[in-house]
């Protein structure tokens, strides 16, 4: 018995809190730098980036216009974003003599929302006009295809067109029948079609610009963009900046699943992601370290003979094979038969016909001559030779009977 | 640190105010965020309670050596230093082959006690078994939190190699005195020593009349024999690559160990003196001039620790070897696998230099499911494997023929059948006067 006597607490493996901040320290603090350059990196380059809505009043984004809001809020404009188009009526109603800006590329609105955004107030300047809203607000205008022009100049009489001049090529345009009535189509292309198209019907301005380039930000410098854009949504104090969103989309059919939903299903959720979370720092906690231990191999000693039986196998070595059934089988009888070991085979196959009463040629067939062409021979052969070895051992017994097979072999045992 | 199942429900009950109050978007999160903390600090405070444990002492009572197969109680003393009570789970860190089956225990430690904790050892492989160190959860007062730490305490065990064989014990001694003369049959061989005359009784053997002595006196004398006494045995125990291969589940090595073992005790009681050497390139093991219970401690000791190694053995070193041993002539008994002639070119290399100066015997494992293979012949995959067995089972026996040719003995058996057929063919040696 031995007794390993410990007086003082033996040492922890487990590092203390203390230790592990003191081993760790500097990559903590380097983690941490580096995830503060990141945030910071993230930032800076996220206002120069092309996330957010297109065409939003607050979007710095280069498909946003912020651009072209903050110059008229700096020129005493007052800018109004609105959302829906009850605020936007709102709006409206509080400045009559406001000018609208509307665009709807996800196409929110129905047939009916367009009309009542085209009877809002009298100056209504539209970016990017789809289908829908062309056939609420003017039937008559159609699309026109991409512009092919090289420069695209006014050629018109809409004072802002004609101080901007030139606007950047390119981009969507829309066509007008020549015989529509208060129509009036600027920077022509090829053909007949027209980049912007106003309209002035009873005192009511609408213009359609088909390109929402014009007021985005990373066009809005180049060309005459900027005077087309300040002078189209500038003309009144106050600019209503209208897009639609999905709280304008009417709410038809049954309640959502959201608004049947409790208000405490989301907290609920949030409170068992922390639970599986705790759970599993709970299980996955470790008792302590594993204990290493080198295990041994297991080989099994067969394992030889098994490969050797599948190569026969694999290359057909039928001859190989049943040689070797045949010399196991001769062994043992020549043994049952009472002969040495080193007699002639010629020997054993007449005792072995002798004693089996199979004639000789044929037990010379099974033992010797013949070679198995086939798998069906080799089995055959096989059952021939267990047949003849049976036999043969059961000739040698006094009582006939044949030795069992689950009988253990001789072990090499020897009594006194 | 560690959670307990406890916090996790702690948490978990945090639905039942979120759904009783049933708050809007604004008071949900801020109640979900209070019953967080409010777990999250009832789990600090229980934590800050915990007792260090860091401050336990670990004593440990342990016998050194077990055999294989019997179980072993290990006696672990843990001592609170610290000054507050202990509550909490003790993790014995034992390897798996220890067998300590369930090593966890729960305990409470008051402040400056002691306590037991008793572990029940099974080891299932042999060899040195070790404990590495002791782990300690300590959970705070509400159970909620827990401080972990894992103390060193290492310990070891020697697992012994079990000497099954023993069984066969009982009945090769009582074969043994048998030869001795002690008991009423005699029996008589060749080589054998005269001992003494005594009086004739019936059932003696008539040639063993001394006549002379008879005439001397008015009784019939018989001279009686005893075996020879004294003679080495050195038994030679292949630790090379061949040996980890496994015959009806046991390493060949575990098999030559027992049958060295049987015939270790078979040959001290007899009087003979046994030398152990286990070998593939190097000495893995040499025991040498000890006796009776001494010798079988020592080997075993020895044993325990031996692997085989995935090296070829190294047969032209044996000679060598065996006369660094004893320069008299001796019984050889070589422990290793025979198997195809290729493999055992080396063992056939130094036999004929072996049997010159000693008598050698080579004992070997067959595979007992190599019979019943060649007999199962049933379908085409099957007649080959019966093929594959039925040459390997001639190559073995082409190897043992040639090992007979150089003057050697040859014993084979299955496992279970090896260790009594070699003491059984030393016991026919002994008998017939050739050690």
């Amino acid at each position: 018995m031995t007794t390993t006597a410990v007086a003082i607490p033996p040492r922890s493996l487990t590092p203390t809190i203390r230790t592990v901040l003191r081993r760790y320290a500097f990559w903590a603090v380097a983690a941490g730098g580096a995830l503060l350059v990141a945030v910071i990196s993230f930032l800076a380059t996220n206002a120069a980036g092309s996330a957010g809505p297109p065409l939003a009043a607050d979007n710095p984004a280069q498909a946003g216009s912020m651009a072209v809001v903050e110059v008229l809020r700096g020129q005493g404009v007052t800018v109004l974003p609105v959302d829906t188009l009850v605020e936007a009526g709102e709006a409206s109603s509080a400045h009559p003599n406001a000018t609208v800006f509307f665009a709807d590329p996800e196409g929110y609105l129905t047939t009916d929302q367009l009309t009542d955004v085209g009877t809002l107030v009298d100056r209504i300047v539209v970016a990017d006009p789809d289908f829908a809203a062309l056939q609420a607000l003017a039937p008559e205008v159609g699309f026109g295809g991409v512009s092919t022009a090289d420069t695209l100049t006014a050629q018109c009489a809409v004072p802002a067109a004609e101080r901007a001049g030139e606007i950047s090529p390119g981009g969507k345009t829309l066509g007008v029948a020549a015989d529509a009535a208060g129509y009036t189509g600027c920077f022509p292309s090829d053909g007949d079609v027209y980049s912007v198209i106003e309209r002035t019907l009873d005192d009511r301005t609408l213009t359609l610009v088909a390109d929402r380039a014009v007021f985005a930000n990373d066009e809005i410098a180049t060309w005459g963009n900027a005077a087309l854009a300040l002078n189209l949504l500038g003309a009144d104090e106050t600019l209503i900046w209208y897009l639609p969103t999905l709280a304008d989309v009417p709410v038809t059919g049954p309640p959502s699943l959201g608004a049947l939903t409790p208000g405490w299903v989301t907290p609920v959720l949030v409170l068992l992601v922390f639970t599986a979370i705790a759970a599993m720092v709970w299980r996955g906690r470790r008792f302590g370290p594993l204990v290493a231990e080198n295990l041994p191999v297991v080989v099994r000693a067969s394992e030889t003979m098994e490969g050797r039986a599948r190569l026969y196998a694999r290359g057909n070595a039928r001859l190989r094979a049943i040689d070797a059934i045949r010399i196991g089988a001769v062994t043992r009888m020549a043994l049952a038969a009472g002969l040495p070991r080193s007699m002639e085979l010629d020997q054993v196959i007449r005792s072995v016909a002798a004693l089996s009463g199979w004639p000789r040629d044929r037990v010379h067939a099974v033992l010797v001559g013949e070679v198995p062409q086939s798998d069906a021979a080799l089995m055959e052969l096989s059952a021939a030779i267990e047949n003849l070895e049976v036999e043969t051992i059961a000739a040698t017994r006094p009582n006939g009977i044949a030795p069992s097979p689950s009988a253990p072999p001789p072990n090499g045992r020897m009594d006194p | 640190m560690a959670l307990t199942g406890r916090f996790v429900l702690l948490l978990a009950l945090g639905v039942v105010p979120l759904v009783l109050l049933d708050g809007t978007a604004v008071t949900a999160p801020v109640v979900l965020a209070g019953w967080v903390l409010f777990a999250l600090l009832l789990g600090g405070i229980d934590l800050a309670l915990a007792a260090s444990p860091r401050a336990l002492t670990v004593d440990r009572v342990l016998p050194t050596r077990v055999r294989l197969g019997e179980t072993v109680t290990s006696e672990l003393y843990l001592g609170n230093t610290g000054e507050r009570r202990l509550r909490g789970v003790v993790r014995d860190g034992w390897q798996p082959s220890a067998g300590a089956g369930n090593n966890r225990t729960a305990v409470t430690l008051p402040a400056g006690e002691r306590r037991l904790i008793e572990l029940t050892l099974r080891p299932t492989r042999r060899g040195e078994r070790t404990a590495a160190h002791v782990t300690v959860r300590s959970m705070g007062p509400l159970g909620l939190w827990a401080r972990q730490a894992t103390l060193q305490a290492p310990a070891r065990i020697r697992v012994l190699p079990p000497f099954h064989s023993r069984k066969h014990l009982p009945s090769r001694i009582s074969r043994l005195k048998e030869l001795d003369g002690r008991t009423s049959v005699l029996v008589r061989g060749q080589g054998t020593e005269f001992d003494s005359l005594r009086e004739y009784v019936r059932g003696d053997d008539v040639r063993s009349i001394d006549w002379r002595a008879t005439a001397r006196r008015n009784d019939v004398v018989v001279r009686t024999w005893r075996p020879e006494r004294d003679r080495r045995i050195v038994i030679v125990i292949d630790t090379g690559r061949t040996s980890a291969a496994r015959v009806a589940d046991e390493p060949r090595l575990d098999t030559a160990f027992e049958a060295a073992l049987l015939l270790a005790a078979l040959a001290s009681r007899a009087g003979d003196r046994v030398d152990v050497l286990a070998w593939d390139r190097r000495v893995r093991a040499r025991v040498q001039g000890a006796a009776g219970a001494e010798l079988l401690s020592r080997m075993v000791d020895g044993m325990a620790l031996i692997e085989p190694e995935l090296i070829e053995m190294d047969w032209t070193g044996l000679p060598g070897q065996i006369r660094g041993i004893t320069g008299q002539h001796a019984l050889v008994v070589l422990l290793t696998p025979m198997d195809a002639p290729g493999a055992s070119t080396g063992l056939l290399s130094v036999l004929g230099q072996l049997t010159q100066r000693h008598t050698v015997l080579v004992a070997s494992v067959t595979d007992p499911s190599m019979a019943g293979l060649t007999r199962a012949r049933a379908d085409r995959e099957s007649v080959y494997r019966a093929a594959s067995a039925e040459r390997t089972t001639l190559d073995a026996t082409r190897v043992a023929a040639a090992v007979r040719q150089l003057g050697a003995d040859v014993v084979t058996a299955p496992p279970e059948q090896l260790p009594p057929a070699l003491a059984d063919r030393y016991i026919a040696l002994k008998a017939a006067g050739r050690l």
